[in-house]
């Protein structure tokens, strides 16, 4: 039996055994009043928060009733915020202010436990790396604490370097030109990188290693080898989600697998705060995957990604806490509760399959806002789509949350629409009262319960899939991911086209007068484009006589199966990017597209 | 005619060398219509692929057939593949900025190939502004479409601005000529339009290039195969030339997607000349065109010839008995049961299997049975397990070794 089919087995298990509390509940008179017992203690125990209009309410709202039954089937089956299976939160607390409680009658592990930082992220990359630091120093303007988010453009994507044939357009675009450490250093100049109230997010994959090896090397750089074990942040070193969406695996996936298991060995024991991978399915959903294939693929992959490193001898309970997921939230309906099922589901999997402890059960979730519903045409109206998604992606309880900005169907976001789209989450989470005062003000409503049980039996129906084709690795060599995804896009496509599928501005109410958005494009001059080379150009030159040697030894442990992790953090500080994916491409190839 | 003739494409095909003799014109009214043929590609660094699969579909429904080069494709690989292919036009799906520049690059290329004639049309998502698209439309890109256009309106765009009847100019074979890519190109044209047979083979005393056909069941692994074995031999012999005649089935009523390219790594090179070939009604594996354009690949100085079919059912024999020096029967181990095995007529033919996918966990006893079957054949056929997938296969080393003259 397949991990998949073992999940499924595993949540049927656990949803029966909720209907057995149940009706002891209601059968059984100790255990009755053992549950009563706990009701009362856990009301008792909620705090209080006053409104600004006068009103007292619970921190926490609880399903009005007495109904032994019906308690049961909250507390086993929902769980309470931070409680397995985790469907309210993965945490007992969120999004809330300091000093906000009126009365603190809770017990003091849980507010010890809640999630205390800001959850807004704004992801950022353009230009040069100096470029974005003086966006990031003005989004961090706007920020209590320092959370960035990186995005790098194409040719770092891909691991080129920036005088490769035929990128010279693409140097800077989009994202970030990284060639080298020296960039990297520059790119994050001025913030405390080893600060516990600063965290870093890097939005890249199949080169993931090679980028964070400079990170880590940039940091040594600047403040000393101490400053290791105190790097906090994310790298998203999905390469499995690459395979089936988004297309940015440079070498063969068991390459890619193998330079990830290295990275991810290295940091759970050197880099402790270090997330070596985010799980993606945001990418899954761009490209096109139905939100129950976004949910299913992502977790799917979350489970191979313990196989492999359990494989390599790593504790899950040492790095399940180290993963974090990433989703994107739309405007369908299934977002009512997707991020609910997919914690549900991920802890049963650790809990059951893997015999994880309640840390490493946790699905920590980052949210995007969906790129893919922006549309270009009368643009304005994706604030509008923007700040629903927002509020979807919020009543999922997310843990961290990026908005995206309204002009972005055309270009890197202007600081004018930056500002917008972070204000959007202010707006929501402090200035608007859903989630200031009582936690989860929309949350277990029926609408959102039948939601949640179709779309997991979506997802289990996706699991079951998987397996039969011999697991999530097998699934990828028959194409299915891809093939599914791509049958979703085309579908979608199609309802726009027929107009099944309204989008306000473009298939329904379409003002024909409406002149094309004259927004003001952000674009990488070419002079710095220019600049971005000599640089590069002159780090070639400065290293000319150790780079042949450093790679020799990079490709010496790539041989000999050493951990590659460990020896990139040497070989950065000689070679550019581009160097080292070349020489790793001479090891062990270039992946082969599948279309 | 027993004129000696030197029929080298060229060894730089980025620049044609122009020193062709005076063409013959030839336009398609006199011949059968060709469906319009189309490269789709992704830019290089970008890999949003969702909406080109969709256009690709949208146009094959439509009749076109399109050659789909893949996401992240250089400049140089678009035009290179578009040249040999010899298509109407070029569209490009772009996402992640850097258009103007790279369109740009698209066009000069075409500019040195000689082949301005191919249009080039394309659009994205809406990092492509009005203005860039004013100023990529100035420069010459036929059409850039945004965001929201129907994908009719592409269609219609396309079959009206590449639909007309063309006009190509075949280079006369003659001893000073010199075959770039662009002009051997053309002549595979005129030679599916039946317009044209130039008989090289009797205008030719040099030894004709040597010829491999590689056919077997779809998702056997022909393409990975054939790509790793162009790897290895562009390898082995630095100046030598392979050409790869590729077929992809057409749709019934439709046209076809033409998609080996894209998933290729080492064939898009400048030593390697690639065709991609639709069936258009033909069962069997092959092309009507595909004869004809042996004969003219054969004679035109490359090292080794490699014809690819279409994914073949149990009772076929592609290869008839001429058409190739050798033959490949490629198989994965997921044929079935032991008495599907006796079915496969091409086992009986073919000069080399190949069991690939041998990484699975069927293979050892497929290749057993595969064993027995050739032994009962007494032709002394090889079998070769490999795993093509696998980065430097060793199994795919032996195969190609095999293959040497």
């Amino acid at each position: 039996m397949s991990v998949l089919d073992q999940v499924c087995h595993s949540v049927e298990a656990h949803d029966n055994f909720v209907e057995q509390q149940v009706a002891r509940a209601r059968s059984e008179t100790p255990f009755r009043d053992q549950i009563l017992e706990r009701w009362q203690a856990v009301r008792a125990g909620i705090g209080t928060v006053a409104t600004p209009t006068g009103l007292k309410l619970p921190r926490l709202a609880l399903p009005q009733t007495d109904e032994p039954g019906e308690i049961t089937r909250y507390l086993y089956g929902e769980g309470l915020p931070g409680e397995f299976p985790f469907l309210n939160a993965a945490y007992p607390e969120m999004y809330l202010e300091p000093g906000e409680l009126t009365e603190k009658t809770e017990p003091k592990s849980r507010l010890a436990n809640r999630q205390s930082e800001e959850p807004t992220r704004l992801f950022a990359g353009l230009g040069l790396a100096e470029d974005t630091n003086r966006r990031f120093h003005y989004l961090t303007r706007q920020q209590n604490s320092i959370r960035l988010s990186t995005a790098f453009d194409g040719p770092t994507l891909y691991g080129l370097d920036s005088d490769s044939d035929g990128v010279f357009g693409k140097i800077g675009e989009g994202g970030v030109a990284i060639d080298t450490i020296d960039d990297m250093e520059r790119l994050y100049a001025g913030f405390p990188l080893g600060d516990e109230h600063f965290s870093v997010s890097m939005t890249i994959n199949g080169p993931a290693p090679i980028i964070l090896a400079m990170y880590v090397a940039a940091a040594q750089r600047r403040f000393g080898p101490g400053v290791v074990p105190k790097l906090r942040g994310t790298v998203q070193a999905d390469v499995l989600k690459e395979v089936q969406a988004q297309n940015e695996i440079i070498f063969p996936i068991d390459a890619s697998l193998r330079f990830l298991t290295d990275m991810a060995e290295f940091t759970v024991t050197r880099l402790p705060r270090w997330y070596p991978i985010s799980i993606s399915g945001y990418h899954i959903a761009e490209a096109g995957a139905t939100p129950v294939q976004q949910a299913a693929y992502t977790l799917a992959n979350g489970f191979t990604y313990i196989q492999l490193f359990r494989e390599r001898g790593l504790d899950v309970n040492q790095f399940g806490p180290r993963l974090s997921f990433f989703l994107d939230c739309g405007l369908d309906i299934e977002y009512v509760a997707l991020a609910r099922v997919c914690r549900k589901l991920w802890a049963i999997g650790l809990r059951d399959v893997f015999g994880a402890d309640a840390r490493a059960q946790l699905f920590k979730l980052h949210t995007q806002t969906s790129g893919r519903s922006l549309i270009a045409h009368e643009f304005k109206n994706n604030l509008t789509r923007t700040a629903a998604e927002l509020m979807l992606a919020y009543i999922n309880a997310t843990n961290s949350c990026h908005s995206n900005s309204a002009d972005e169907p055309f270009t890197t976001p202007s600081e004018e629409n930056v500002r917008l789209a972070a204000q959007a989450q202010a707006i929501l989470l402090e200035e608007s009262g859903l989630f200031r005062f009582l936690m989860n003000t929309l949350g277990g409503s029926p609408g959102m319960k039948i939601v949640e049980q179709a779309v997991q039996e979506g997802v289990l129906s996706e699991f079951r899939e998987i397996d039969r084709l011999g697991g999530v690795l097998a699934a990828i060599e028959h194409r299915y991911q891809r093939s599914q995804i791509q049958a979703s896009a085309h579908r979608y496509e199609q309802q726009i086209n027929d107009g099944t599928r309204p989008i306000i501005g473009l298939n329904r109410y379409r003002d024909a007068n409406a002149k094309a958005p004259a927004v003001k494009v952000v674009r990488t001059p070419r002079r710095k484009k220019q600049l971005q080379i000599e640089r590069l150009e002159r780090f070639k030159r400065q290293h000319r006589s150790e780079a042949g040697r450093a790679l020799d030894d990079l490709a010496q442990v790539v041989r000999q199966g050493g951990n590659v992790f460990a020896q990139l953090i040497k070989t950065v500080e000689r070679c550019s990017l581009g160097q080292i994916t070349a020489r790793l491409h001479e090891l062990v190839g270039h992946y082969r597209p599948t279309i | 005619m027993k004129s000696r003739i030197e029929l080298h494409p060229a060894r730089n095909p980025s620049l044609s060398r122009g020193k062709t003799k005076p063409a013959a014109l030839l336009t398609t009214p006199q011949a059968p219509r060709l469906p319009i043929r189309l490269l789709t590609a992704v830019p290089i660094c970008d890999g949003h692929d969702s909406a080109i699969n969709t256009i690709n579909l949208e146009f094959i429904r439509q009749g076109i057939e399109v050659i789909y080069l893949g996401y992240h494709r250089s400049a140089g690989d678009i035009v290179r593949a578009a040249v040999q292919e010899d298509v109407r036009a070029i569209g490009l799906s772009s996402y992640n900025g850097g258009h103007v520049e790279f369109f740009a690059e698209v066009l000069n290329l075409l500019k040195k190939y000689g082949a301005r004639d191919i249009g080039v049309f394309g659009g994205g998502g809406g990092t492509i502004t009005p203005a860039d698209a004013r100023a990529m439309e100035k420069n010459g890109v036929d059409r850039i479409f945004f965001p929201g256009t129907p994908l009719t309106e592409m269609v219609t765009f396309v079959k009206k601005s590449y639909g007309a009847p063309r006009s190509i100019r075949v280079p006369r074979a003659s001893r000073t000529t010199t075959l770039t890519d662009r002009h051997l190109a053309q002549l595979l044209t005129a030679v599916e339009m039946k317009a044209h047979c130039p008989k090289l083979s009797s205008q030719r005393s040099v030894k004709p290039s040597r010829v491999i056909g590689i056919t077997g069941p779809g998702g056997a692994g022909k393409t990975t195969l054939i790509d790793e074995l162009v790897l290895r031999f562009l390898g082995a012999a630095p100046r030598a030339r392979v050409a790869i005649l590729s077929h992809d089935p057409s749709l019934v009523g439709h046209g076809a997607l033409l998609g080996d390219r894209a998933t290729m790594i080492y064939s898009q090179n400048d030593r390697v000349f690639m065709r991609s070939v639709a069936t258009r009604g033909q069962s069997g594996g092959l092309s009507p065109a595909t004869e004809p354009s042996l004969d003219v690949l054969k004679y035109c100085g490359f090292d080794l010839v490699l014809v690819e079919t279409v994914g073949i059912g149990q009772e076929a024999l592609p290869f008839g008995r001429e058409l190739v020096d050798r033959t490949i029967l490629v198989m994965s181990p997921d044929y079935g049961s032991r008495l599907q095995l006796q079915k496969i007529v091409m086992l009986d033919v073919a000069d080399i299997l190949v069991l690939n996918k041998s990484d699975l966990a069927a293979a050892k006893t497929a290749a057993a049975e595969i064993e027995q079957r050739l032994a009962l054949n007494q032709r002394g056929q090889k079998l070769i397990c490999t795993a093509a997938k696998r980065h430097r296969d060793p199994g795919v080393d032996a195969l190609f070794q095999w293959l040497q003259p």
